[in-house]
């Protein structure tokens, strides 16, 4: 456990906040300006790593900067100052169904996210019945998607996402898809996931989640690390800091 | 490199793209494919019934062809075109349609463009098809020509693709990029000549004479037209059946690597920021 999946060192994100944005030419030439905005910091000097194998989560209020920083981690967004390293292949899952097309079937689609996903035709083929099972919509493969219940929907985007099997993977929160039964399959997962030594990296607002599943976790408050350590702590320290004092 | 290498490494997902547009396009309607071929189609016989009929439009004899149908000299320019402006629009629009993959998913964002590109050269590829087969009815001698039609096709999509790539990042910050687009769109078919032949133009020139005193004429001008370049170049692959003259088709390619050397360029130093911008 003395590896570093991920390193994550003074990162910082500025957001601008606009109070005249001029989006179009005409505007902009009509108004003589782009844009009104003062900087806002959503991360500020953030520095923790996350050590290989664990399961790590995030923590923190609504604003925190959670959701800033697991996008700084899936590349989407990119930190003003500061780095992020992360050794070894890095996915994210942000989002099910990313780049679902409703015209298609589930059979076109799994091929079309999988390889959004970054998975290659021949991974995708080859995990292709794994990908089926695991959604457990069979029956309506060759149906387009649009015809597909928000629960098949969801599942399908779910185990495509989670057959990427990466060194990483970085969740936001999607833990919550399906219905009990498929959430108990989902948590297996994870559980192989760690089994494999693999690294994970979590947000949620679930506190039960985050002590049952992580064995790491970091307090986020404005933008700014309160604390980082063993999960236990972390939460109860984070649960004291709330005024009522209850989650 | 290391850039080159990551786009060479979304292949795969840049053909998945493509083929997403391609088959959601016409997926559930009767004739599938063949409304690709609707609008050309419509726009042939308008152009023709005006401009054949009405203004007595004469474009030359296609030589050595001998062909002398104003409808498919028409569209030997009209169909390279209707591909530049389908692409330009496409491929502007391409990264406000896929926001949400955007701010969703790391992935190399050039390829959203560009799958716009490959899906309306799909389309564009039937088309000329349908093309071939009817010059070949009306006696012209294609065959040989195909390689280096196929040469000049890609040449326009690469033109094509330089264009998108600025244009689709303009957008993003300026929201109305597209309105202007489409009326600068209007602007240059009517400065090419895809529906008048350039001997009307060099009458004009004749008349004018020199402009302002340089040695420059109106026909210098629109020679300078990159589209000129390529219309002129397809004209007399397809429908003059001859090998086509070297400065056009220089002119081409220099246009070509050019546009799309600096659109690559403009899309790098936007990309990261897309995420937020959107």
């Amino acid at each position: 456990m003395t590896d570093i999946a991920v390193d994550v060192s003074h990162v910082s994100k500025k957001f601008r906040l606009y109070k005249e944005r001029n989006m179009t030419i005409k505007s902009t030439i009509m108004r003589g300006r782009r844009s009104i905005h003062e900087d806002f910091w959503a991360l500020n000097d953030v520095s923790f790593d996350v050590p290989a194998g664990s399961t790590f989560g995030l923590i923190g209020s609504n604003g925190s900067g959670k959701s800033t920083l697991l996008k700084c981690l899936s590349k989407i967004y990119y930190p003003d100052e500061g780095t992020i390293t992360a050794n070894g292949k890095l996915a994210a899952l942000l989002e099910v169904g990313s780049g679902f097309h409703h015209e298609l079937s589930g059979r076109e689609n799994i091929f079309l996210n999988g390889s959004i996903l970054g998975m290659s035709k021949k991974e995708v083929t080859r995990k292709f019945d794994e990908i089926v099972d695991f959604s457990g919509v069979e029956k309506f493969i060759d149906q387009p998607v649009k015809n597909y219940s928000s629960g098949m929907y969801v599942r399908l985007g779910f185990s495509v996402a989670i057959a990427v099997e990466p060194e990483i993977l970085v969740v936001d929160e999607v833990l919550a898809v399906g219905d009990a039964e498929f959430q108990e399959k989902c948590r297996m997962k994870f559980v192989d996931y760690k089994n494999d030594g693999r690294t994970v990296i979590l947000v949620s607002h679930s506190m039960d989640t985050v002590k049952q599943m992580c064995d790491q976790a970091a307090w986020l408050s404005n933008g700014s690390l309160v604390a980082v350590g063993e999960a236990e702590p972390t939460i109860a320290a984070y649960l004291g800091s709330l005024p009522s004092g209850a989650a | 490199m290391s850039y080159i290498k990551e786009v060479l490494s979304s292949r795969e997902l840049l053909v998945n793209l493509t083929m997403r547009e391609v088959k959601g396009k016409y997926k559930r309607t009767v004739f599938g494919q063949l409304w690709s071929l609707a609008n050309p189609l419509a726009a042939m016989l308008i152009y023709t019934f005006v401009f054949a009929f009405i203004f007595k439009a004469e474009p030359d004899r296609g030589d050595p062809s001998g062909l002398d149908i104003f409808a498919l000299w028409l569209l030997c320019g009209l169909l390279p075109w209707t591909f530049l402006a389908t692409t330009i629009n496409a491929g502007m629009n391409s990264l406000i349609a896929n926001t949400g993959l955007i701010q969703k998913v790391s992935f190399s964002r050039m390829v959203l463009p560009l799958s716009n590109v490959g899906a309306t050269a799909y389309n564009w590829l039937f088309e000329m098809a349908v093309l071939l087969i009817a010059l070949s009815i009306a006696g012209a001698f294609v065959l040989p020509w195909i390689p280096m039609m196929l040469v000049v096709m890609a040449l326009l999509a690469i033109f094509a693709a330089g264009i998108a790539l600025m244009l689709a990042i303009a957008n993003v910050h300026f929201r109305d990029t597209a309105n202007f687009v489409g009326i600068l769109l209007q602007i240059w078919m009517y400065l090419t000549p895809i529906i008048y032949p350039l001997n009307l133009v060099q009458d004009l020139s004749d008349r004018a004479g020199p402009l302002l005193g340089t040695e420059l004429t109106v026909y210098d001008v629109f020679k300078w037209n990159p589209m000129e370049n390529f219309v002129e170049v397809f004209r007399q692959l397809l429908y003059d059946n001859r090998w086509p003259d070297v400065v056009p088709l220089v002119s081409c390619v220099l246009w070509s690597f050019v546009v799309f050397a600096i659109g690559v360029l403009v899309f790098r130093r936007h990309e990261k920021n897309l995420a937020e911008a959107l």
